[in-house]
């Protein structure tokens, strides 16, 4: 990563719509070539990040450069970046080849040429034989690589992609996840992912921006945010954590504060064999969800915390039939995230 | 598949269409039969020879203003007092132009009409009025001379209604833009180039007449006698007059408050007008009136009675009762027009009559009356067939253009 | 299951079964029975559209064959095509018919050129809470009665009107009652006609495509020209098909405001009205029908129609 020409660099970039600020002195530099996702819930803020970056909307403060240029100003088609769309936004009265081809046909590349290197785009995204359909024909994964093709076949200095995987269904998404991250590596181009799904954002990324009210919450690599959230935030939109208050914290732990842990962190067992690890405690099986690969256990702790508990399933797994008994859980004090240090580090 | 199904459909609809055509083949045919054999009977229907017992009704159409019940204007209401008098309620209708009349009296749903010259005889030939016994009416003595038994209410010497009131088509003008003062019709026509796109005429197949009586003074050779009989020769004379005229024409009127507006605004500087419109026009506009030395045209009206009228004695009461001097005074006085009661210019207001030149028999001579032109020519002439007013509507579309 | 068990048998009746009422038997058979559904529910419109309309032209086109004793103004139904034949080979007609078009093409290309902007701030450019009062905007004139507005426009053009007033200081001058008084007055009476297809087309235009060519080095006017105009075509072709119909139709404002100048319409009245002459009038209300017709087949060809 140089820091010196990052692909993207936005400074103190704020955008006040109204009375809400939707975006508020982001200061954020995306390397050239990395897969990077923003990830929040909606109305963190994300969607218009990607939208100042492509130009759709004017910050109200701050600045964005590509490759050490600043672009803040210029129009939409004046920024060497491009964009997947939500909703594709396919040209609907333009057959499949033709809106692979626009890039290329607003830019006076003629006709030939244009149509050539659109087939070849068609045929990286598999679909060569579709060209003469109507986007209305396609399936909608077959119209998102459609909007992939057309956006990439201008050779973009970045790809932006607006939650481009929303509208498909889990089969599919898992499916163009992969291919997404083929394509990136392929051209090896800065993909900027925006998504509300956690676990995409995980997959994908190289690194990722957890938003929330307009500011990142935190800041790194996928291992970083799962197993080091710095926020009661974090912790809970990127997975599921079991967050402890203080009171709470002085019971399990040991000590105050404000804590979080991952239910497949703990372990559980009956209530005179507890599991061998740093600190447990007991309480009452409250539900046992069967999940497939594995079981969630809701179990209400004896200190008056309800916590989520992830057992893999192997040969004894805990039946349904065991809602209601006494069971002992058990976990590592180094699984223990402690939320307010990690704030206040993250603050420095 | 898609051009299939479409197909299939265009039929069917091709043959719902077919079907309701022809359902509607039958449905207007067998209407235009029964409605066929209803008028144009050769023998003419009579007079009435002595009144009977009112019926308590009587329908009217009638021009507008000329059947005032107060529900217009509470002050105008002469409606009320003959119904007090006579028993008969009034109902009644108005029109706006004499083809509507017309069409309107087809129905046979009145008793009495107001028509002008050109709509009577087009009547009476219809077969749709009777002729009046003028002997029933008392009031018919008070009626100017001038105005009785005129080739547009009568026929063959039988009284066909009772005038109403009268008015002249004037040369209006505007003092400032059209100098000298005019005094001939040359201004609207062999001289209106100097006023091109501000003169005016009536819009009417009718205002052919106007043309036939400047070419009556102008061109005598084409010996015009009555301008409401021309022949084919003395037709196209005056449509070529009024071609030549329509280059210069702004617009042509039919409704008296856009002439009023034109000529307000100075859109229209000289054109023919209604002595009415004159008196209307807001005070300080530079515009005179003058009856041209050609003479003029115009309009007198006549009340008459449906051929087959429901209330023919309640008709009989209205036709006196409008013919009296009061009534007549009010009616005319509020159309705008001279009265046809000598004694009504005793009912109407200071100057009304003045600025009408009512009973001016030397004012009245000069003005030809709107005739409908008939085939059978109406100055008397045996040799030639006339145009007549189908012809006339032709050509009046043709000058249009 | 153990809560449905223990709960007492009154709670269950706490909403009673529906009464079997005729109505409710009604309901039930209609809805098991869905073509006759749908035949009660089109049944009077289908007859309001064919008897009033389809058969009303149908006897427009037979009395267009009669002919009229113009004396006694009795329609005789001799059949005869002396109407279609006068309408055709007349230089009056002719000379009209083309004065028509002209005017109502000019109205329609007038109209779409205003519209295009106008429709096109309302629907992307303006906020909602602008967009609702411009469409308010838009619908207002519709609100006033088409004489008053005519009548309005006579006052503004004429002589000394209020055009006169605000061109005389540039060296302009009001065009006077004529053929361009009846474009200017036609295309103003009509614009909402247009305005509203062209917006409701824009509005169908999501705004994604829009960023997506900008996206893409799509500057404006390659936005426009190959995004947008393709998309809307149908709805501009739909607001053309008012406005040049209307204009094809008119004879008042043409009367009101076009000095000595006449269109079809009338022609038409003047044979309905003064020359009482039915059968001919209908012939030549034909020639506004067959125009429409063979406009709507060219535009049916562009495919534009499809999409209505």
């Amino acid at each position: 990563m140089s820091a010196e020409n990052p692909a993207i660099r936005l400074t103190g970039l704020t955008k006040v719509f109204g009375t809400v600020t939707a975006v508020d002195h982001v200061d954020l530099d995306i390397a050239e070539g990395e897969f990077f996702s923003m990830l929040g819930p909606s109305g963190s803020g994300k969607t218009t990040v990607l939208r100042l970056i492509a130009g759709f909307e004017q910050p109200t403060a701050g600045t964005i450069s590509l490759f050490g240029q600043d672009v803040t100003e210029r129009a939409p088609f004046d920024r060497d970046v491009n964009t997947v769309f939500q909703d594709y936004a396919l040209f609907p009265h333009m057959t499949v080849l033709e809106n692979v081809a626009y890039g290329l046909r607003v830019r006076g590349v003629s006709r030939r040429d244009r149509l050539a290197r659109a087939r070849d785009a068609l045929e990286t995204v598999r679909l060569g034989g579709f060209g003469d359909r109507k986007p209305s024909q396609l399936s909608g994964g077959q119209r998102q690589r459609v909007a992939l093709a057309r956006a990439t076949v201008v050779r973009p200095k970045a790809l932006l992609l607006d939650e481009p995987l929303g509208a498909l269904d889990l089969k599919l998404r898992e499916q163009m996840q992969v291919e997404l991250k083929e394509l990136q590596r392929e051209l090896g181009i800065t993909f900027i992912f925006v998504t509300h799904d956690q676990e995409e954002a995980l997959t994908l990324s190289d690194r990722i921006a957890v938003f929330n009210e307009g500011k990142i919450e935190q800041l790194g690599t996928p291992a970083e945010i799962y197993d080091r959230p710095v926020s009661p935030f974090v912790a809970a939109f990127v997975g599921t954590s079991n967050v402890f208050d203080d009171e709470v914290s002085r019971r399990l732990v040991g000590h105050g504060g404000l804590h979080s842990l991952r239910p497949e962190k703990i372990s559980i067992g009956p209530e005179l064999s507890p599991p061998a690890t740093d600190r447990t405690a007991l309480g009452t099986l409250a539900e046992v969800i069967y999940v497939g690969s594995s079981t969630r256990l809701i179990v209400d702790l004896d200190v008056g915390k309800r916590i989520t508990v992830l057992e893999q399933n192997d040969a004894h797994r805990v039946g349904e039939d065991q809602r209601g008994s006494r069971v002992s859980v058990g976990f590592q004090d180094v699984d223990v995230v402690d939320l307010e240090s990690a704030t206040a580090t993250a603050q420095q | 598949m898609n051009r299939y199904t479409e197909n299939r459909r265009g039929r069917r609809s091709q043959a719902l269409l077919t079907g309701l055509a022809l359902a509607s083949v039958a449905l207007l045919t067998a209407c235009g039969t029964t409605q066929g054999s209803g008028g144009g009977s050769s023998e003419g229907p009579k007079a009435a020879t002595e009144l009977g017992k009112t019926e308590g009704a009587v329908s009217i159409l009638a021009w507008p203003g000329y059947v005032e019940d107060g529900s217009n204007d509470p002050a105008v209401d002469w409606v009320s007092a003959f119904e007090d008098e006579t028993g008969c309620t009034v109902t009644s209708k108005t029109y706006g132009t004499s083809d509507e009349a017309f069409n309107l009296m087809k129905t046979g749903e009145y008793d009495v009409v107001a028509a002008s010259g050109d709509a009577s005889l087009r009547l009476v030939a219809a077969g749709d009025v009777a002729p009046v016994n003028t002997d029933l009416i008392p009031n018919y003595e008070g009626i100017y001379d001038f105005l009785k038994m005129q080739s547009w209410n009568s026929v063959d010497g039988v009284s066909y209604g009772i005038p109403h009131g009268y008015g002249a088509n004037l040369l209006m003008y505007n003092t400032e833009a059209v100098k000298p003062a005019p005094t001939s019709w040359d201004v609207v026509f062999d001289k209106s180039s100097a006023y091109k796109g501000k003169v005016t005429a009536y819009d009417s197949p009718i205002y052919i007449a106007d043309a036939a009586v400047y070419l009556m003074a102008h061109q005598p050779d084409l010996g015009i006698k009555n301008p409401y009989a021309l022949d084919e020769t003395q037709l196209k004379a005056a449509v070529d007059l009024l071609k030549e005229q329509r280059v210069n024409i702004g617009e042509y009127w039919s409704d008296y408050l856009k002439e009023i507006q034109a000529f307000e605004t100075g859109d229209t500087v000289v054109g023919t007008t209604w002595q009415v419109i004159r008196n209307s026009l807001a005070a300080g506009t530079k515009a005179e009136v003058i009856v041209p030395e050609e003479g003029v045209t115009g309009w007198s009206d006549t009340w008459m009675i449906a051929s087959e009228a429901k209330n023919p004695n309640c008709a009989y009461k209205w036709l006196d009762y409008i013919a009296s001097p009061e009534a007549n005074a009010q009616a005319t006085e509020y159309f705008g027009e001279a009265p046809s009661n000598q004694a009504a210019c005793d009912f109407r207001s200071e100057g009304s009559c003045e600025s009408f030149h009512a009973g001016d028999a030397d004012y009245a001579s000069k003005i030809w009356y709107w005739s409908t032109p008939i085939a059978e020519c109406l100055d008397g002439r045996t040799d030639v067939e006339c145009t007549d007013y189908s012809a006339w509507t032709t050509a009046w579309q043709e000058i249009k253009g | 299951m153990t809560v449905d068990a223990s709960a007492p048998p009154g709670n269950r009746m706490t909403v009673p079964p529906p009464r079997d009422t005729l109505g409710r038997r009604g309901s039930v058979f209609l809805s098991l029975h869905p073509r006759l559904r749908l035949t009660l529910l089109l049944s009077a419109p289908l007859f309001w559209l064919g008897l009033v309309y389809i058969a009303a032209l149908a006897a427009l086109l037979i009395t267009a064959l009669w002919t009229v004793d113009t004396f006694t103004g009795q329609i005789s139904q001799t059949w005869t095509l002396d109407n279609i034949i006068t309408v055709l080979t007349g230089s009056l007609y002719q000379t009209v018919t083309v004065r028509t078009v002209g005017v109502a093409l000019l109205v329609t290309i007038v109209d779409i050129v205003i519209a295009l902007p106008i429709a096109f701030y309302m629907a992307k450019v303006a906020s909602p809470r602008a967009q609702r009062i411009l469409v308010i905007a838009v619908l207002m004139p519709l609100w006033a009665s088409y004489l008053v507005k005519a009548y309005a426009w006579r006052s503004v053009l004429s002589q000394d009107g209020i055009l006169q007033w605000l061109l005389a200081p540039f060296g302009g001058e009001t065009p006077g009652y004529g053929l361009p008084a009846t474009i200017i007055t036609l295309s103003y009476l009509w614009l909402p006609y247009v305005i509203l297809p062209i917006y409701a087309g824009l509005e169908r235009v999501p705004d994604s495509l829009l960023e997506a060519s900008g996206d893409l080095g799509g500057k404006t006017g390659a936005t426009l020209r190959l995004v947008v105009l393709p998309m809307i075509w149908p709805a501009i072709i739909a607001g053309s098909i008012f406005s040049f119909a209307l204009s094809l139709g008119d004879y008042i404002t043409v009367n009101i405001v076009g000095g000595a100048n006449q269109l079809l319409g009338n022609l038409v009245y003047t044979n309905v009205g003064a020359a009482n002459n039915l059968p001919l009038a209908a012939a030549i209300a034909l020639i506004p029908i067959v125009i429409i017709f063979g406009y709507l087949a060219v535009v049916r060809r562009t495919g534009a129609l499809e999409n209505l």
